[in-house]
Parts: structure tokens; sequence; C-alpha cells
């Protein structure tokens, strides 16, 4: 089991409108790895983590995800092993209620009704937000809908976990269950993170990126000094 | 804007938020269908008959346990348009058409609020129907008794890109009271700056959800979460044939005119 890994050779990407928010991304996490992704607003990290399963291509250099190039065709396998928690809860949750979007992976999966449900509830339990089910996401306040939007991921028992800001907004307790999902999950993790206690803990290596390059990659304390300075 | 704001959050909320009636989807959707085709056909000329018809959401809100002072709020988002496409009824139709004592009513003023009425009754009606299931939960029974696939993920992409578009008009309205110092209107340059704006916002949001989308497997086709499956059970033909025969007899019986003969 070496192949979930994440390799970046040479990425480069332009936003339609022409900016250019990545210059030339080199970076592999191999299987089983926590990684850290680190950088100010705006650096460019939630622009690399679109582009680990093939949301966004591109304009130059590769995305490889265990040994198959991200491309347009292989996309929609290599999303079935990547998860992915967005940024913006808003963005993740789009089902009427809570209970069928965590259900929508799973279910897009080919899954039986049976597991589906296994998962619906297993998935809702381990972020605390089981008694939820029924709910409207709308109604949520937005930690809730972080606690949801996790759920809908796990749900999908993916190989590869990417995550976008994933305790932003929780109080205490809901961040303690999302590090204790991090830290229990064998697989490869790649984690974009203004949290640099979480990146402590949790990650023994990091990304640094600032203005759509690497400007360090190495062990977490070296990067977040680095990072300091930067500051 | 804030009454739309309000009226927009709220069916928004309404959407599935109800306790389910119990009902099959399905039998939910005829007796609307129907109570609709036999509320809007009363003709103009028979006010109290259609007055019965106002009974309905009241009586479906009792049954099914939702809150009418909600559905009637909600069924407000109508008044405007009743108002303006009714406007000129009462300026032309001037024929007196009922007396009650020495005040005549013409009957462009009784067709003016039949038509505020009926509007506003079919806005009931139709959140009554989506309150228990949701809009989802109807696509879904429309479904399962033979609409395409294709079509209701069509519907429901379009109500889900609609909540999108509300979502953001609702979010910007308020940024700009926050910053508006209490200017209540916007004047017309402003209008057009904030319309373009929406829609920018809008495509990015969609776009957005878009991804989320397609990151968890979609495939195009809405998939279909049924844990338990519901059937028609005998109380679903019950409700029905019941509710038809209501709406008949309201339709083609003028029972005013018997009470008022009973009396
Ligand atoms: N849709 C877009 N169109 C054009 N430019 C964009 C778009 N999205 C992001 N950008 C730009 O690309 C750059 C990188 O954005 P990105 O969202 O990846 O930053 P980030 O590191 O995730 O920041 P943050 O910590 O604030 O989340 C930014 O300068 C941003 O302005
Ligand atoms: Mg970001």
């Amino acid at each position: 089991m070496s192949h979930h890994y994440i390799q970046f050779t040479d990425v480069h990407y332009a936003y339609p409108n022409g900016y250019e928010a990545l210059r030339g991304i080199t970076f592999r996490v191999t299987h089983g790895e926590k990684v850290a992704l680190l950088g100010m607003n705006g650096a460019g990290k939630s622009t690399v983590l679109l582009h680990t399963n093939g949301l966004l291509l591109p304009s130059k250099g590769e995305v490889n995800v265990g040994g198959i190039p991200v491309t347009k065709k292989t996309a929609p396998g290599v999303r079935r092993a990547v998860g992915m928690l967005f940024q913006n809860p808003d963005d993740q949750l789009f089902m009427p209620t809570v209970e069928e979007d965590v259900a929508f992976g799973p279910l897009n999966m080919g899954l039986e009704m049976a597991e589906v449900q296994r998962r619906v509830r297993e998935a809702l339990a381990r972020t605390g937000a089981g008694g939820l089910e029924k709910r409207s996401p709308f109604q949520l306040s937005g930690g809730q809908k972080k606690s949801v939007a996790m759920a809908t991921i796990l749900s999908m028992e993916p190989e590869i976990l990417v995550m976008d800001e994933p305790t932003a907004e929780l109080d205490l307790a809901a961040r303690n269950k999302v590090i204790d999902i991090i830290s229990r999950y064998t697989h490869t993790c790649l984690i974009a993170t203004h949290d640099l206690d979480l990146a402590c803990g949790l990650c023994p290596r990091s990304i640094l990126i600032d203005g759509g390059k690497v400007v360090a990659d190495g062990p977490t304390e070296e990067v977040i000094a680095r990072l300091k300075e930067m500051i | 804007m804030e009454r739309i704001e309000k009226a927009i959050t709220s069916l928004q909320r309404m959407q599935g938020s109800g306790p389910e009636s119990g009902l099959h989807p399905l039998c939910l959707f005829v007796i609307t269908v129907a109570y609709l085709v036999a509320m809007l056909s009363v003709p103009v000329s028979a006010f109290t008959m259609l007055l019965w018809f106002a009974l309905y959401p009241v009586v479906m809100a009792a049954l099914t346990g939702l809150d009418f002072t909600r559905i009637f709020t909600g069924s407000l988002i109508a008044l405007p348009f009743a108002l303006l496409i009714g406007l000129f009824n009462p300026i032309y139709q001037t024929r007196t058409a009922l007396r009650v004592g020495s005040l005549a009513i013409s009957e462009g003023w009784i067709s003016y609020l039949s038509i505020i009425l009926r509007s506003m009754l079919s806005v009931q009606a139709l959140l009554v129907l989506v309150s228990g299931k949701g809009f989802t939960g109807l696509c879904r029974s429309l479904e399962s008794v033979g609409m395409p696939r294709l079509l209701s993920t069509q519907l429901l992409m379009v109500y889900r890109y609609l909540t999108v578009l509300l979502q953001e008009a609702v979010d910007m309205t308020r940024a700009r009271r926050a910053r508006g110092y209490g200017r209540r209107h916007l004047s017309m340059k402003m209008w057009g700056a904030f319309c373009g704006q929406l829609f920018l916002r809008t495509v990015a949001r969609a776009e957005a959800v878009n991804r989320a989308m397609l990151a968890r497997g979609f495939d195009g086709r809405m998939p279909r979460y049924q844990p338990v499956r519901q059937r028609w059970t005998l109380r679903d033909t019950l409700t029905l044939g019941a509710s038809l025969a209501c709406f008949a007899l309201l339709r083609f019986v003028d029972i005013s005119r018997i009470f008022t003969h009973l009396l």
C-alpha cells in the first residue's frame, strides 16, 4: 500500500481572469504522511488543493495521484480516492437535509442502501453532528456546517484526505473532534491551515507557499519559524 | 427590500421544515393540483364560493401539524404581484355586483379581491405541499410515477441554483444595509450595480457548488436517498377520495346559498 501519494511537478495555474495563482509548485506527499500546507492569505493554498482531485487542471506541469496523472478523463476516478473538505462549508452542502448530503457521496459510489445508512450514521457521530440528520444545512451555524461538511467526506471513506481550514470557526469541542479524526486517520492527509497548533500537533512535515511558489518544505517547526520570519 | 428578504428567508426555511404529513407525497401532490384547478376555475362572479376554498390551507395545516401563520406570512410574497395585476379592475368594471346595507360594491372590486385571494391561496397550497417532504420529496415522488430522471435532476438543479441566488441577494442586502447608514432606497444606478454584482456572485457560488458536487462523485444524476420507501396506504386513498369529493362539492354546489336558504 504505497500508492496513495500526491505528486505535484512544476504546476502552474492561472485563473480565468488571468491571475497567476500558482507559479511552479513541486512537492510530493507519500503514503500515510500528514502534511500541513501553510501560507498567508492569498498564497495559493486553496488553489493547490483544488488541483489534487482535478477540480482545477494545471495550465502547465503535472499532478499525479497514486500513479495516475490527473486529467479531465481520470478526474472522476481520482475523486473517489481523494476526499476534499472545502474552505467554505456553504459550498460543500447542497442537499435539502443533512442526512441526504452525507449520503450523496456514498450513493454516487454505488453502495448498497444499508451500507450507505451505516456510513451516514457513523460519519455524523464521529464529527459530533449526530442529531442534525433531518435539519436543513441552511439553518445550521457556521461551525455545525463545518462538522457536517466533514461528515460528507468521511462517509466516502477516502484514501487521501485533503482539507482546507478544517478547524476555522469551530469551538473547542468541535476542534478537538476534528483533531481526533485526523490523528486516527492512517492514510495520506494534506491540510491547508492557519491553525499553527494543529499543524505542530498533527503534522510532522509542512510545506510553506507564498505567491504561488513553494518557499519552504520540511519539519513543521522549521517551516513555522520561516513563516514567522515572513510576517 | 427588507420585506423581500424576510419573505425569501421564510420561503427557504419552509421547504421541508415542517413535520412530515405521513401522506404519500404523490397523494399530496394530486390533492394540491385538484385544489388549484377547482379553486382557480371558480367564476369571478361567485365570490362567496371562493371564500370556502380559503379553508383548505387552514384545514391542511391543522391536519399535518404545520403552523398556519407561517404559511400565511409566506403567501404574502404573492401580494405585491396580485395587487398590481388587478389594479385596473375597480376602475373599469363599475357595475354594482353586491349590496351590503347601503354600500354598493362594484364588479371591479369583487374581481380585484378575487384575484388577490386566488393568488394568495395558490401560494398557500404550494407551501403546504413543499413544507412536508420539500421540493426534493416532490420531485422524487414524481419520478416514481414516471417523470424522467433527467427532468427531475434538472428541476432539482434549478431549485438549488435559485436558493443560491436568493442566499446571495440576502447576504448582499445585509452587507449593504450594514454600511448604508440608514439610507433606505437605492438609486437606479446603484440598483444596476447591485444586480450586476448579484449575477457575478451567483455564478461564482454556483460554480463552487458544482465543484463540491463533482468532488463527491456527481455524474449528472442526483442519487436517491430513501432509507425507508414510502408506500401508498389506505389512508392515502381515503384522504385523496375525501379531498376530491370536497373540492367537487365546493366547486359545483354553492354552499353559501344553501346555508342562506336554511336560515
Ligand atoms: N476565482 C478566482 N479568480 C481569480 N483569482 C482568484 C480566484 N480565486 C482565487 N484567486 C486568487 O488566487 C490567489 C490564491 O488564492 P487562494 O484561494 O488559493 O489563496 P489561499 O492561500 O487559499 O488564501 P486563504 O488563506 O485566504 O484561504 C489569490 O491571490 C486570489 O486572489
Ligand atoms: Mg484558501
